[in-house]
């Protein structure tokens, strides 16, 4: 009992520390933590695991830890304390190659407005610029992505926009301004 | 004043603070308690002989800045001076900034070549070193009235003894007294008795309080002390040196 | 008497012709009027009478603080210079200029809440106010010098910590476009040459006096505290600029602090790092004016922020290109913010290496290290905009004749070479030849004496003029038909930031209708950016809600480029300010409790006494089509696309007749003629300006 309780504090504390540094924790580096810190042994990942009841529990028992997993199926886990949901859905998304779709389409609805191509490669994103490019490529290929559009400043920037929720004309203008027009207004 | 306690220095050790009520009343001025005990040779003015003399003390912590993070905009002089004494006043604050703000520590003759906003941006804040013993301001108080704050072992004046002679503005190599005169008080950092104002308003990190270490040997003075401590205090070094 | 909260008390007046120096009580004369602009519009009103012209010496200037300068009260920098204003073309109505730094705090601990000058030195002077004291002094040998040694040289006299606000050559020379200076970089446009024109080089401060706060300690500690607990970064923007680990939302605001954004000339450089919005110790690397304005290279030579005492944003930012030293022969420091910044690289059309490149901040660093010490002022950019305009039409060529045209190296300029500059800012200063002469004068007097119709500049949207010689300042382009409204109100630029700042503070449009509806009664009021709806009576209230503001803070001395603070940061508010935070300051500060709306009532006094000096020095009560005008290319779009489509900043002329119907039926003006009511002075205690301008027929 005891054992199990002192399990779920370090659980806790392993899922906030990695928040307070921007990071998701997977399910399996979370064993890995409670396995260095013999707590668990490393065949304990199973259904019905002593791991698997407590980390149930931590989820439930505490409001700011929560379960997000990613479209492969991961597990991961984060604290709301220190982690958004906008960036931990970021993070959860990196390595999927629908996110700047998403991300794109998201800006479109919500703010709305274009963003720039180059925020991708700055952190969380940290994409290449080859990663982008072959990305966008596959996009303007794939149908699923068709209403991701490109909006060129007179800068020469380039910001990506989706028809679907953001008319031509004003994600072109928005972006113009987001790049030129509010540096001239300051 | 506590005169009996355990207290937990900044070395983690524990030290006995001996009953002070027979030092003030033999000497004139503080010989305060803490963290450096030294050995006694058998002095019978410490009442028991053989008990540990401990003459010198020090603050507990200390307040320090990081110039290369400060962004001049003296909100420590504002937080320092409202939150204590309910008044804007950056000259009655216990950290200065201002006199550092456009032309650096150098003073306004190194024209754009020095510190400060006309010169290479760096501003340095001037933080209270509390001295170790002898401690300037206190040694140079004809009234002893620059005395142990019991929560931090900082100096504090107490201005019921204070009668705004200025002898501690003359007595601190780095200018660090200030004069309230609405009040005609002197007045000095007393780390607000342990959580720093300053430190609490820096907007860019530039400030800590930190455990305190010996600065009166290592920063330049700015000014060189003018005040004279008086012979019956002369004495009372005597006793012990 | 004791001593009052937040005033200091007293008003210094000085008399440049005859030596008198004497002061005023501030609470008996100007406690209706706060401070600030408030101070300003009084002395100008009961003093200056109609016709006067900015250079007479019969004009005033007024330095103007409020109740919350020198305080801990966050943003509390600025310094209102109120006086005929010698850019507003054809008549030279009253305005005010804003300067930063550190001046508005030193005048109250030296005693005062405002200087008050008038007449005209004889010889050349400067003004010593010490702990309230004041002295004229010669200025003999300044006369002729640059800012940077005129401040250095009083600074010797007064002591290092002595606030200095010096003109240069331009305002010597009684160029209009000119500006005084105080703490390195911070500025107030227009009015050097007023000062010139009174032989007067600087104004020297220094106070060892305090602001007293009439509140209890720790409610004041408490009221600083929640404040900064509002704060976003510059502009009130509240939503950083890339996603952070703490945020939900993100945007193109200048909120620019990231992991990896580095201030990479302090030495060691520093992380700007995540800046969580609930750590008040890192609210001063939220911004980065530099980064934002010049782009990512200048991380690189950003030293740190600077700005206003008790100001934790830092919106002036000291960089350090050390190329600049041995390419040009200045310092490799400089410093300033938003237009200052630009104001070299601004008269360019292209450089070498793009509008982002190092060329580029090397223009800015030369036009900083020229400009700042000549005291030359651009006018929001106008100046600038104006030359490139002139210049590549061929006016320019056509206007000077071959001799002087072959003076300027156009080679250079065209280029892109910031060198450029050397030819050009100094003539400026000094009026040599009719190039410089007349770029001195300001949009409205160079047109004029160049026989170009105003017309022309209103047609085109890329000068971004607006009228009277000034350009528009966050009109449709930032909040639709209530920005237009807010830039048909002032003599000059309109220098409002209240709707502005909420509409770049970067939160989703959903959120800030949100918003909305709790500050201005409905989500209606505000519009996604070009994506604007027909005008609503909630646009009106809150094109008059930002004006109050504006003029509130410009009296309170609070920074109206930072507040109002009616968005926050913080996700657990909603992202809601508090709209009573003025209020709240105040009413401690000073010890005299005012709610918001009492205070807002304050604030549209001192707003509509602006308006009946306006009336009265016009001369006429046909303010709706003499004065509050609007330019044609507003009503314009180059795609041709229509009003109220997405994607244009277009407005509708007939609907801009309602928006101004409705925004006078707000302020309680008569419709018609967009002229203040005698009822509606009377409602505001200002009977006495109404009987005035009774008497000469100036009210509906």
């Amino acid at each position: 009992m005891e054992q199990t309780k002192e399990i779920r504090r370090e659980m806790t504390t392993i899922i906030r520390g990695k928040s307070r540094d921007g990071q998701l924790i997977q399910r399996e580096e979370l064993l890995e933590e409670l396995v260095k810190q013999s707590l668990l042994k490393s065949e304990d990942i199973h259904q019905g695991s002593q791991f698997e009841s407590a980390l149930q529990q931590v989820v439930m028992e505490n409001k700011d830890i929560i379960q997000l997993s990613g479209r492969n199926g991961i597990c991961n886990y984060y604290s709301s304390l220190s982690l958004s949901e906008t960036y931990a859905g970021i993070l959860v998304r990196k390595e999927e190659d629908s996110l700047i779709a998403e991300i794109v389409r998201e800006n479109s609805i919500i703010y709305p407005r274009p963003v720039p191509v180059n925020m991708f490669t700055q952190p969380p994103f940290e994409l290449t610029e080859k990663e982008i490019s072959d990305c966008l490529e596959k996009m303007g290929k794939h149908g699923d992505y068709q209403d991701i559009a490109e909006a060129t400043t007179s800068a020469g920037t380039v910001f990506l926009y989706s028809n679907k929720y953001l008319d031509p004309i004003h994600a072109a203008m928005l972006a113009e301004w987001i790049d030129v027009g509010g540096v001239n207004n300051p | 004043m506590t005169l009996e306690k355990e207290e937990h220095n900044n070395l983690g050790m524990t030290v006995k603070l001996p009953d002070l009520g027979l030092i003030f009343s033999r000497r004139d001025f503080l010989f305060i308690t803490g963290v450096m005990a030294v050995a006694s040779t058998a002095l019978d003015v410490w009442g028991e002989k053989g008990a540990p003399l401990i003459i010198i003390d020090h603050s507990k912590g200390l307040v320090i800045g990081d110039p290369t993070k400060c962004v001049g905009c003296r909100r420590c002089e504002l937080a320092c001076s409202e939150f204590n004494d309910g008044k804007a006043s950056p000259n009655i604050a216990r950290i200065k900034v201002s006199r550092n703000l456009h032309f650096g520590s150098g003073g306004v003759h190194t024209g754009q070549r020095g510190e400060g906003t006309w010169g290479n941006g760096l501003v340095v804040q001037d933080v209270c070193k509390q001295c170790p013993h002898p401690v300037p301001c206190a040694n140079a108080c004809p009234h002893d009235a620059i005395v142990l704050a019991p929560l931090t072992n900082a100096r504090v004046v107490d201005p019921e003894k204070c009668v705004g002679c200025k002898m501690c503005l003359k007595a601190c190599p780095w200018e660090m007294i200030s004069f309230d005169s609405d009040k005609n008080k002197a007045t000095k950092c007393f780390l607000c008795d342990g959580d720093p104002k300053c430190v609490a308003a820096c907007p860019s990190e530039a400030l800590s309080y930190v455990s305190w270490r010996d600065l009166t040997g290592k920063e330049r003075p700015r000014v060189v002390p003018t005040a004279v401590v008086s012979p019956s205090k002369a004495q009372t070094c005597n006793d012990c040196h | 008497m004791a001593k009052p909260g937040g005033w200091a008390g007293k008003v210094l007046r000085v008399d440049l012709s005859t030596g008198r120096i004497f002061t005023e009580d501030t609470i008996e004369k100007y406690r209706d009027f706060l401070g600030g602009t408030g101070i300003g519009y009084r002395v100008i009103w009961d003093e200056v009478p109609a016709g006067t012209k900015a250079f007479e010496p019969s004009n005033r200037i007024v330095f103007g603080v409020g109740p919350l300068a020198g305080t801990g009260a966050p943003c509390n920098g600025r310094t209102a210079v109120t006086t005929l204003w010698p850019t507003c073309w054809p008549k030279q109505l009253v305005a005010s200029g804003h300067m930063g730094g550190h001046f508005a705090a030193e005048l109250k601990y030296a005693g005062f809440d405002a200087i008050i000058i008038e007449g005209a030195a004889d010889r050349p002077v400067w003004l010593q106010v010490t702990d309230g004291k004041a002295e004229i002094k010669d200025a003999s040998r300044l006369w002729g010098q640059g800012i940077r040694r005129a401040t250095v040289e009083i600074s010797q006299q007064m002591g290092p910590e002595a606030c200095v606000a010096a003109i240069g050559q331009a305002g010597e020379n009684l160029v209009p476009m000119s500006v005084v200076m105080n703490s390195y970089s911070h500025s107030a446009g227009g009015v050097g040459g007023v000062m010139g024109s009174k032989n007067l080089k600087a104004i020297g401060v220094r106070g060892t006096g305090s602001v007293r706060i009439a509140g209890k300690r720790e409610e004041w500690e408490k009221a600083v505290n929640f404040h900064l607990s509002l704060l976003g970064a510059v502009n009130q923007h509240v939503v950083p600029n890339s996603p952070q680990p703490w945020a939900e939302y993100y945007g193109p605001t200048r909120w620019l602090a990231s992991k990896g954004r580095k201030w990479g000339s302090a030495a060691p450089s520093i992380e700007t790092g995540p800046c969580d919005p609930h750590n008040l110790n890192r609210i001063s690397y939220r911004t980065n004016s530099a980064a934002f304005f010049l782009g990512e290279k200048a991380w690189r030579y950003t030293v740190r922020g600077n700005g206003c005492s008790g100001c934790p944003i830092r919106c002036h930012t000291v960089l350090k290109v050390p190329s600049v030293s041995s390419k040009y022969g200045i310092s490799e420091i400089g410093q300033n913010t938003c237009v200052g910044l630009l104001f070299g690289r601004s008269f360019f059309k292209t450089f070498p290496d793009g509008p982002k490149g190092e060329t580029a901040i090397e223009a800015c660093m030369v036009g900083m290290h020229l400009a700042d010490d000549l005291g030359i002022w651009d006018n929001y950019g106008q100046m600038q905009r104006d030359f490139q305009q002139l210049y590549y039409s061929g006016v320019v060529r056509e206007k000077l004749g071959g001799e002087e045209f072959k003076g300027y190296s156009w080679d250079r300029y065209e280029a892109g070479d910031p060198s450029f500059l050397f030819d050009l800012l100094p003539k400026i200063a000094d009026k040599r030849g009719e190039l410089a002469t007349s770029l001195g004068l300001g949009t409205g007097y160079h047109l004029e004496r160049w026989g170009i119709p105003e017309k022309d500049w209103q047609q085109d949207p890329s000068v971004a003029y607006w009228k009277m010689g000034h350009p528009k300042h966050h009109s449709s382009e930032d909040a639709g038909q209530c920005g237009v409204i807010i830039n048909t109100q002032y003599n000059r630029d309109a220098q409002c930031h209240s709707h502005s700042n909420f509409t770049h503070n970067g939160l989703p449009i959903q959120v800030q209708k949100q918003l909305a509806v709790d500050i201005w009664g409905s989500p209606d009021a505000v519009d996604a950016v070009a994506a604007y709806s027909p005008m609503n009576v909630y646009k009106a209230k809150m094109a008059k809600w930002s004006l109050l503001r504006k003029e509130l803070h410009d009296s309170l001395s609070l920074c109206n480029w930072m507040g109002p603070w009616v968005a926050s940061p913080l996700r657990e508010r909603n992202y809601g300010g508090d709209d009573s935070l003025e209020s709240l300051l105040y009413s401690l500060a000073t010890g005299d409790r005012k709610s918001r709306q009492e205070l807002d009532e304050v604030a549209e006094r001192i707003f509509l006494l602006h308006r009946a000096l306006t009336v009265r020095d016009m001369g006429t009560k046909e303010m709706r089509i003499k004065h509050d005008t609007i330019p044609d290319w507003i009503f314009l779009d180059p795609g041709g696309k229509a009003s109220f489509t997405p994607g244009t900043n277009r407005m509708d002329p007939e609907d801009m007749k309602v928006a101004m119907d409705m925004y006078y039926e707000e302020m309680g003006w008569d419709k018609k003629s967009g002229t203040p009511t005698v009822k509606a002075y009377q409602r505001l205690g200002l009977g006495d300006v109404a009987d005035e301008l009774t008497k000469i027929a100036l009210v509906p």
